[in-house]
């Protein structure tokens, strides 16, 4: 299957590199201010002056597209680490010391998975306000629960391997097996709840940012830019279609090589986890 | 509106809105068209918040098809007989007699009497106690009523907007359910009942066969559809609504699929507060707020809100009304933007903009966003806090901000304008707070005045000391604007939201095959 | 253990996994700064004593413990109060919410099954044709697009443009949308469970004996199955229930999900607890309803596996 799927994997790899490299150096590529607003000037077609055409408030959409690709990966980004360290650390705490904090630990994850992630960030938001530190808050949390379960199935897979209860046997304690067993196995499962987690990253704050509970008004995320392109869909079409373009192939691009990592690093891992 | 003149109104107006009234009006939008009978209105205007009208949270457009009052505000904004018939003022302003129309019929059959307005009005004052009427209640003295259809009302003191707040007294039969706690099922006298409430989602009202007014009204329901956060003029234009509130962005694209677009009568007012109960030190200087003012294009904001029917304006009222002075507009000395006045008055206080971070809140609303780039223009950073409904109300009670862009709606009374800049008003935070006690005495007086004269002539002068003091820049005004769908024959917008007025409404309204 | 008693200690955990969700959620949702009152005084004209007032009316003025003790002594007898907001019942706003998101769920899952699960089985039958292609479109389209940029594009195109079909209330846009995104999610791990199936030694036997692929298929590999794609569909339908948010406001569809954001912007505490519990409620009892089918198909696999037919 590797071989038939060659383009597509470096396309992807290709796609993921390109918007890294505008991330870091976008500001170079700017022609015009992504905040600036020109009220005359508002939801034209693309124009020489405005290669993508403008939005409501006659900002320059390619300027925001260019702009948003830094914000929208480092919140999504940020969100991310946030749920993997959340997740992975307390859940990893909570196998190792066993017993009662485990329990409690793997019930309050439980609790909040059973709100829907969209609601359970929109809660979140309304609680924390609007802010980009609290779209990374509210979603790092709707998606603790992923990185605790994942952590969880790889501590049990590690405890039931034969050279686990070697150590065991020798006399080491819970900590050094989990340090010197359990640890270096989960990087390989986590790498790859990453790309299938900061897909739905970007897709959760574009959901927050259409309800207008996202990133600040003025931060051009590209859910940001989608959700003041939707209203204004009928007039200028290519408002929301571009972002859309563009957060698709992002999002495409990310789960392709999370793919190719769960290949790599975890194929024994179910091939179903909870969905955004 | 007040006095002699009122009465004067009032009688010439109480012949036309008979029923001879309607069928005038009705031929004149369609010469030779019959009224037809039956059928469902769809209309999305503002929402139901509560089934006991008495208990209603500002949005009263949906209640009013189902419970009337004793005046209402006419298409032009005068104040008018409804379930009063006339009405009489004593020379000191102290004492009201309303005459009741005879045979007018609560939902449930029973006669209108004179009893009942006193025990809707005494329902207000003692159960209800608080919120929207509380000040007109607190002013009554005394209620009788000397026969089954005349109510005396005696008040302590004149106060100039009481005829308008009774046009927000909706008169209830006391055999309510609920009627000493919270109303569950309304019995009301208006064209429609209460029916079935899904909150948030719709609200039925079906037809009152025996309503006051003879023929009407020509639907056989009305369906309200409640939810508040829809592109209503998708759906205008697919023939899902026959009636909707729409933005002004979307008239274009309306208009292309041969959707009417009415305009109300009265407008919201965008302004933008300065923070007057806790103000910075670099707020407090005057010039600071006078750079802010001269930096804000009204007419780009305003055209950017409404389109070119918005008109700018620095006063609270709507241009061209009662209330409105044409001289202090053209006196505006913020009317046209001026950077360089900007940046001069701001080089004279020793302020380098770059150095300082404005706190701006507002409600999550795309005018704001605007105007806060035109203050971003004079160099300033800006921290642009947008929350919801409440989070603003929140944020902005801890005066712990410098510039608040913000609006209020149509309201039934000039005075309802003004009563929140009183220092101890309902929600003043959306103005800054401001505590000042000559323009609270500038207000009383405007409010105690004997004719309508004497009142514009103080209010105006309280507006003067608002913008001497530079507490709020008043921008403009905009009407709201509904789409009217293809089939709809006979609707017409009011001054304000309601849509049941004494001269109109969905009781005249009905659909085409 | 048997069954039963295995089914009976799984429904008791739930059952405190759920009334601990409701202690948190009536914690969680006071945390939130400002209250219904503050939604009172910014809507209308309410000056400060009448806010206050309005308060003391709803109680929010009590400890928590009271407040906690109050709604939870009425809950568990059926009545979950009344609406901070409106004054209705929750429990007539919730059973007039539910109809709409367990259709919309119930629709969608039976569509994404069907298509899912049909070009799964194709991809199988005809492994070197265009299928496998359009498999992975499918899945990337799930992943990739979010259903509100579909909603929108949607509503333009047969609504507005083509005039086809209404936008408030109408079920079947939803349905398309959400049950093609459920298709996504399914297809491809079913696709790759079943491709890995077929490689088992029972497969091969059959294939052996000269049996049509169609019949392998149908037979052999998918009862086999079973349980991942019942695995799946749980967690999907758990994940519908409450996740279909975006939808029911672009269609106006009277849901849960736009209950339960209304709720949380006017701060309405009641109507909050009463969805979350409800929206617990679902996803505990989808589980059970998976663990069980588990139950039941377990002893047929066990059955089918490796005879011929």
């Amino acid at each position: 299957m590797a071989r038939s799927w060659f383009s597509w994997h470096h396309l992807a790899y290709a796609m993921v590199a390109v918007s890294l490299l505008v991330a870091a150096c976008g500001s170079a590529l700017l022609a015009l201010d992504p905040l600036e607003q020109n009220l005359l000037s508002r939801n034209l077609a693309p124009t020489a002056a405005h290669w993508l055409g403008t939005d409501n408030f006659g900002r320059d959409v390619y300027a925001r597209m260019i702009a948003g690709t830094r914000l929208t990966i480092v919140v999504a980004f940020l969100a991310t680490v946030l749920a993997l360290a959340g997740g992975a650390i307390l859940g990893m705490i909570g196998c190792i010391v066993g017993g009662l904090l485990r329990t409690v630990i793997y019930a309050a994850f439980d609790i909040v998975r059973t709100m829907p992630p969209i609601l359970l960030s929109l809660a979140l938001m309304v609680a924390l306000g609007v802010g980009t530190s609290s779209v990374i808050l509210a979603v790092g949390i709707a998606y603790m629960p992923l990185f605790a379960y994942v952590a969880r199935a790889v501590y049990e897979r590690e405890m039931a391997s034969g050279y686990v209860s070697a150590a065991r046997v020798i006399g080491a304690g819970p900590w050094a097996i989990a340090t010197r067993h359990v640890l270096p196995n989960i990087t390989g499962a986590m790498l790859t709840q990453i790309a299938i987690v900061l897909p739905r990253a970007v897709t959760t704050e574009s959901v927050l940012s259409f309800f207008g509970l996202g990133v600040s008004p003025e931060v051009p995320t590209w859910g940001r830019v989608i959700a003041s392109a939707v209203e204004f869909a009928e007039q200028t079409p290519t408002a929301l279609l571009f972002p859309v373009l563009a957060l698709a192939m992002l999002t495409l691009s990310l789960a392709v090589v999370g793919d190719r990592l769960r290949e790599h690093f975890d194929p024994l891992r179910p091939a179903v986890e909870a969905r955004a | 509106m007040h006095r002699r003149e009122a009465l004067k109104n009032a009688f010439g107006f109480a012949s036309l809105s008979g029923a001879g009234g309607s069928l005038l009006a009705q031929s004149l939008q369609q010469p030779g068209a019959l009224p037809r009978r039956g059928g469902t209105l769809r209309i999305a205007l503002l929402g139901l918040d509560t089934s006991d009208p008495h208990r209603h949270t500002g949005s009263i457009g949906v209640q009013q098809v189902f419970v009337e009052t004793l005046v209402s505000i006419g298409d032009d904004g005068a104040i008018k007989p409804f379930l009063a018939e006339r009405f009489e003022l004593s020379e000191d302003g102290k004492t009201y007699v309303f005459h009741l129309r005879k045979n007018v019929l609560f939902h449930n059959g029973r006669t209108l009497a004179a009893t009942d307005i006193q025990a809707n009005l005494e329902r207000v004052r003692d159960i209800i106690k608080g919120g929207w009427l509380a000040g007109a209640m607190s002013n009554i003295a005394a209620i009788s009523t000397p026969d089954a259809l005349t109510v005396k009302m005696v008040l302590t003191k004149p106060f100039a907007p009481f005829l308008n707040l009774l046009s927000e007294l909706w008169i209830l039969a006391p055999e309510s359910e609920g009627w000493n706690s919270t109303i569950r099922k309304p019995i009301g006298t208006g064209p429609f009942r209460f029916g079935t409430w899904q909150p948030n989602v719709r609200f039925v009202a079906p037809a009152f066969k025996q309503y006051w007014q003879p023929g009407l009204p020509y639907l056989d329901n009305v369906q309200f559809e409640l939810r508040g956060d829809q592109d209503n003029s998708l759906s205008l234009r697919a023939g899902d609504l026959d009636v909707a509130v729409i933005r002004s962005d979307k008239v274009a694209a309306l208009r292309a699929d041969r959707i009417e677009v009415q305009l109300l009568g009265d407008t919201t007012w965008y302004f933008l507060s300065f923070n007057n109960r806790k103000p910075t030190p670099l707020m407090q200087d005057r010039r600071v707020r006078e750079a802010i003012a001269h930096a804000i294009d009204k007419g780009a904001c305003m055209n950017f809100i409404g389109g070119k029917e918005a008109l700018v304006s620095n006063q609270p009222v709507r241009p061209q009304t009662f209330y409105w002075d044409q001289v202090v507009e053209r006196q505006d000395a913020y009317g046209t933007p001026n950077l360089a006045k900007a940046r001069e008055l701001l080089r004279a206080a020793g302020v380098d903009p770059a150095r300082h971070t404005l706190k701006v809140i507002s409600g999550q609303f795309d005018y704001a966003r605007a105007e806060v780039q035109m203050v971003r223009r004079l160099g300033f950073k800006i921290n642009h806090v947008a929350l919801d409904d409440i989070g603003t109300q929140r944020a902005l009670a801890t005066y712990d901000w410098d510039l608040a862009p913000s609006s209020s709606g149509p309201r039934a009374d000039v005075y309802l304008r003004y009563a929140r800049l009183l220092s101890n008003g309902p929600s003043p935070m959306l103005w800054g707070g401001i505590q000042d006690k000559e323009l609270d005495a500038l207000i009383a007086t405007a409010v105690a005045s004997p004719s309508i004269g004497q009142a514009r002539r103080a209010y105006q002068t309280a507006w003067k000391r608002v913008m001497d003091k530079m507490y709020t820049v008043g921008i403009g005004h905009a009407a709201d604007m509904i789409g009217v769908g293809r089939r709809v024959r006979g609707y017409r917008t009011g001054f304000t939201w309601s849509q049941n007025r004494v001269d109109g409404g969905l009781a005249r309204v009905w659909l085409s095959a | 253990m048997n069954a039963i008693s295995m089914l009976s200690v799984a429904m008791l955990r739930q059952l405190a996994k759920i009334l601990s969700i409701a202690f948190v959620i009536f914690l969680l949702v006071r945390v939130v700064p400002g209250d219904i009152a503050d939604m009172y005084a910014a809507r209308g004209d309410y000056d400060a004593h009448s806010v206050t007032q309005i308060r003391e009316r709803l109680g929010l003025n009590e400890s928590l413990p009271s407040q906690f003790g109050q709604w939870a002594q009425h809950a568990v007898q059926g009545d979950l109060g009344e609406s901070m907001r409106f004054g209705t019942p929750v429990g007539a706003m919730l059973t007039g919410a539910l109809p709409s998101s367990l259709v919309l769920a119930a629709a969608s899952l039976l569509f994404g099954l069907t298509l899912g699960l049909t070009l799964a089985v194709l991809g199988l039958v005809y492994p070197k044709s265009r299928v496998v292609s359009c498999i992975e479109a499918l899945n990337i389209w799930s992943i990739a697009v979010p259903t509100f940029c579909t909603g929108i594009i949607g509503i333009l195109i047969f609504s507005v443009g083509l005039k086809w079909l209404p936008i408030r209330g109408q079920m079947l846009l939803p349905i398309l949308i959400v049950g093609m995104d459920v298709a996504g999610q399914i297809v491809k791990p079913l696709y790759i469970e079943l491709k890995e199936t077929s490689n088992a030694a029972f497969v091969r036997t059959a294939r052996a004996k000269g049996l049509s692929r169609w019949r392998i298929a149908w037979r052999h590999i998918l009862p086999n199955s079973l349980s991942v794609i019942v695995a799946l569909s749980g967690v999907i339908l758990s994940g519908l229930i409450g996740g279909t948010l975006t939808v029911e406001v672009l269609f106006s569809l009277p849901g849960v999900g736009s209950l339960t954001l209304e709720a949380i912007r006017g701060r309405d505490y009641p109507v909050i607890q009463a969805s979350v519990l409800a929206l617990a409620f679902s996803v505990v009892l989808v589980n059970l309803l998976t663990v069980f089918l588990h139950r039941l198909i377990d002893p047929r696999l066990a059955r089918t596996n490796g005879i011929t037919s």
